[in-house]
């Protein structure tokens, strides 16, 4: 009996020493664990900090009044006005025919140009 | 040691909770046996609970050791968990950013620093006061200088809202004395394009006038940002052509407003002359003024509009009746005439088309003060607009209903003698045109119900679009017929108020419109104060050919922008197409 008695204090022992070495490696790791996190979320209010201020930037580059002027500057594009839309039945073909024909030169042309790029 | 309540029982080899020496004292032998049995059940129980602690400390044990030691603890959430987890991380900003109806950015606040002095902290305050009037070339030496010898203080602002190179250059300094203060500075991306509607705040980031005002307390307490019902592109191509429109006919001032009939949503806003919220501005500016929400100005003829809505759905007068607008009339001595005379009995399409004031007094006064006030009262024309998220609000002006006299009842029907704002105007417009529900306006973007009523019947709202849109085919709106949009309104050239009587070359015009009438989605009014006639207009100064104009090129730009179908007519399409050819 004094064998099981002894097997059992050793085994409470190398359990308590388990535990307690456990709880030591597993409080660094909070300790690590916690100042990454206090790293990660600092940097996360960096961060949203600096994308508010590009989102701001980004909206000051979007103006419309300097993208008109920049599209005047390098393009010669207007403002689209409700005149510059037509239904497609409103195409002035003369008549069926002419416009079967015509899309059948553009077929042709389409096919030459395939032709002539390969 | 042994735990507290255990001894080494002699008769066995475990722990058993202790006998006390006389516990055999004059008992009998079948107590004894009953005794030990208790001690035997007592002492199994016990084996039981230590095994069972045993166990579990263990399993606790090589837990806490796989946890630890191998590869420390491994998070295994559902992937969606992970992904769509939300952080609650605080704003970098107080005030929240204000946002147009497609989610674009329109007023922000930026992290900055104010820069302060300590006085007493200071060493050599003339030499820092160089340092710094030279760093900062807009505030002079000797008030530099005199902010740093400032006597039994410990704080002196030296200049606020620094950007980052200017506090890197105060930090090169290397001045204790100056110090840092954490602040934010209001930042309106477009400058001048939404004045009137977000306002401006203080140095101290306190709303001062428009939202900012207004919404203070909201954009102060949530970090969420507010969406507006306007639409940036929008109310750059309406400012570009309003402003353009100033320019060309020498006018005083402009404003317009686009509103959604079906909601009460106020898609764009623009008064000119408008003023730049990113400046500083001294109070009693003029461009301060907001036009569309302050201004009570008589409409002229564009009341029109609300009193044939009238006359219909009093029920008394039907669209074919014919009025004798062949003569001018009198009313209580006062002779009332048309601008543009037709000498001819007319219907009331006619009336408005032709914008008789004869035939549109002669309605009112068939219909009476009674149903005239009521009409207009529930229109909303006695009240300030209600729920409208400005509080620079003007209150119409009109006569009492004591005074309101048969000429008030009369120059009523054409729009004078009483006094409203643009937005009082456009609002009940859009409910004469929508089928007839009255919807406050808005300009904040939202998903619940508004209050909304019905003012006229769905067949007068009906009858009054083919009429406005006659306005525009027929009448004075030509200028404003863009193809395919199916544009009606009302024209209205209101001479000014003057020392008592009204000025001949001084107006305020309007052109109130609705696009597409078949349909309608959009009003917009455009008004135009004090145009000058010029050479293209053939010295003309007229609504028709100003205001409506400029309504037009509005619509045709703004039209495609809202996704607007066209409802062409093939036919004049086709025409229109050969001719260009």
């Amino acid at each position: 009996m004094i064998n099981t008695k002894t097997a059992l204090l050793a085994l409470w022992f190398t359990l308590t020493s388990f535990v307690i070495f456990g709880c030591f490696i597993l409080k660094n790791q909070v300790h690590d664990l916690e100042r990454e996190l206090s790293k990660i979320n600092q940097n996360i209010a960096s961060d949203i900090r600096y994308i508010h201020v590009s989102k701001a930037e980004w909206g000051h580059l979007n103006t419309p009044a300097r993208l008109r002027k920049l599209a005047q500057e390098h393009t010669s594009l207007n403002n689209l006005k409700a005149e510059q839309i037509i239904n497609y039945s409103a195409l002035p073909f003369e008549n069926e025919s002419s416009s079967v024909a015509l899309a059948t030169s553009e077929t042709k042309d389409l096919k030459q140009l395939v032709k002539t790029q390969r | 040691m042994l735990p507290l309540g255990l001894s080494k029982s002699k008769n066995n080899n475990f722990y058993a909770l202790q006998t006390p020496k006389n516990y055999n004292m004059g008992v009998s032998m079948f107590e004894e046996t009953s005794n030990a049995v208790a001690v035997q059940t007592c002492r199994n129980r016990m084996i039981f609970a230590v095994i069972g602690f045993f166990i579990a400390y263990l399993i606790i044990a090589i837990r806490v050791f796989f946890v630890c030691l191998p590869h420390g603890v491994k998070i295994s959430l559902p992937e969606e968990e992970l992904t769509e987890r939300e952080i609650d991380i605080p704003s970098p900003i107080a005030r929240a950013d204000i946002l147009d109806r497609n989610g674009a950015l329109i007023a922000t606040s930026l992290p900055t620093v104010n820069l302060y002095a300590n006085p007493k902290k200071i060493q050599n305050a003339k030499d820092a006061a160089l340092k710094l009037s030279k760093l900062f070339p807009e505030i002079d030496y000797d008030t530099i200088y005199a902010k740093l010898t400032k006597k039994r203080s410990s704080f002196s602002m030296i200049k606020h809202d620094l950007s980052p190179a200017q506090q890197a250059e105060v930090n090169a300094l290397g001045i204790p004395a100056l110090e840092f203060q954490n602040s934010e500075k209001r930042v309106y991306l477009h400058n001048n394009l939404f004045a009137h509607v977000l306002g401006h705040t203080d140095m101290d980031n306190i709303g001062q006038s428009g939202i900012e005002k207004f919404m203070h307390k909201r954009l102060t307490q949530s970090s969420k940002p507010l969406k507006l019902t306007l639409d940036m592109g929008i109310q750059d191509t309406i400012h570009e052509q309003l402003a353009e429109a100033v320019k060309k006919f020498d006018a005083k001032g402009a404003a317009a407003i686009l509103m959604d009939v079906n909601t009460g949503d106020v898609l764009s806003l623009v008064s000119l002359p408008d003023f730049n919220p990113n400046i500083k501005i001294p109070l009693g500016e003029k461009s301060l003024f907001n036009f569309i929400t302050q201004a009570t100005y008589e409409p002229g003829s564009v009341f029109k509009t609300f009193n044939t809505a009238l006359a219909l759905e009093s029920g008394k007068i039907k669209i074919t009746d014919k009025f004798d607008a062949t003569k001018p009339v009198v009313v209580q001595k006062r002779k009332i005439s048309d601008d543009h005379p037709k000498n001819s009995w007319l219907t009331v399409d006619e009336i408005l088309t032709y914008s008789s004031n004869i035939g549109s007094v002669k309605m009112a006064e068939k219909v009476g003060k009674d149903g005239q006030r009521k009409f207009l009262q529930n229109l909303g024309f006695f009240e300030k607009v209600q729920d409208f998220e400005i509080p620079e609000m003007g209150r119409p002006l009109f006569q009492s209903e004591k005074n309101w006299a048969p000429i008030t009842v009369a120059t009523v029907s054409y729009g004078h003698g009483i006094s409203v704002t643009p937005l009082h105007i456009i609002t009940a417009f859009s409910a004469i045109v929508n089928g007839g529900i009255y919807h406050n306006p808005t300009l904040i973007k939202s998903d619940t119900q508004k209050v909304s009523k019905r003012v006229i019947s769905e067949y007068t709202s009906e009858q009054m679009r083919q009429m406005l849109r006659n306005v525009v085919l027929y009448g004075t709106g030509k200028k404003a017929d863009i193809a395919g949009y199916e544009v009606g309104g009302k024209t209205g050239t209101a001479n000014k108020a003057d020392k008592g009587s009204y000025a001949k070359t001084r107006v305020t015009n309007s052109f109130i419109s609705t696009f597409p009438t078949s349909d309608p989605k959009y009003a917009l009014l455009v008004v135009i104060d004090e145009p000058q006639g010029i050479k293209e207009t053939w010295g003309y100064r007229t609504a028709g050919w100003n205001a409506v104009p400029t309504s037009g090129k509005i619509i045709s730009s703004v039209a495609p922008q809202l996704g607007l179908k066209a409802n062409f007519d093939l036919e004049a399409q086709r025409a229109h197409i050969k001719a260009v050819q």
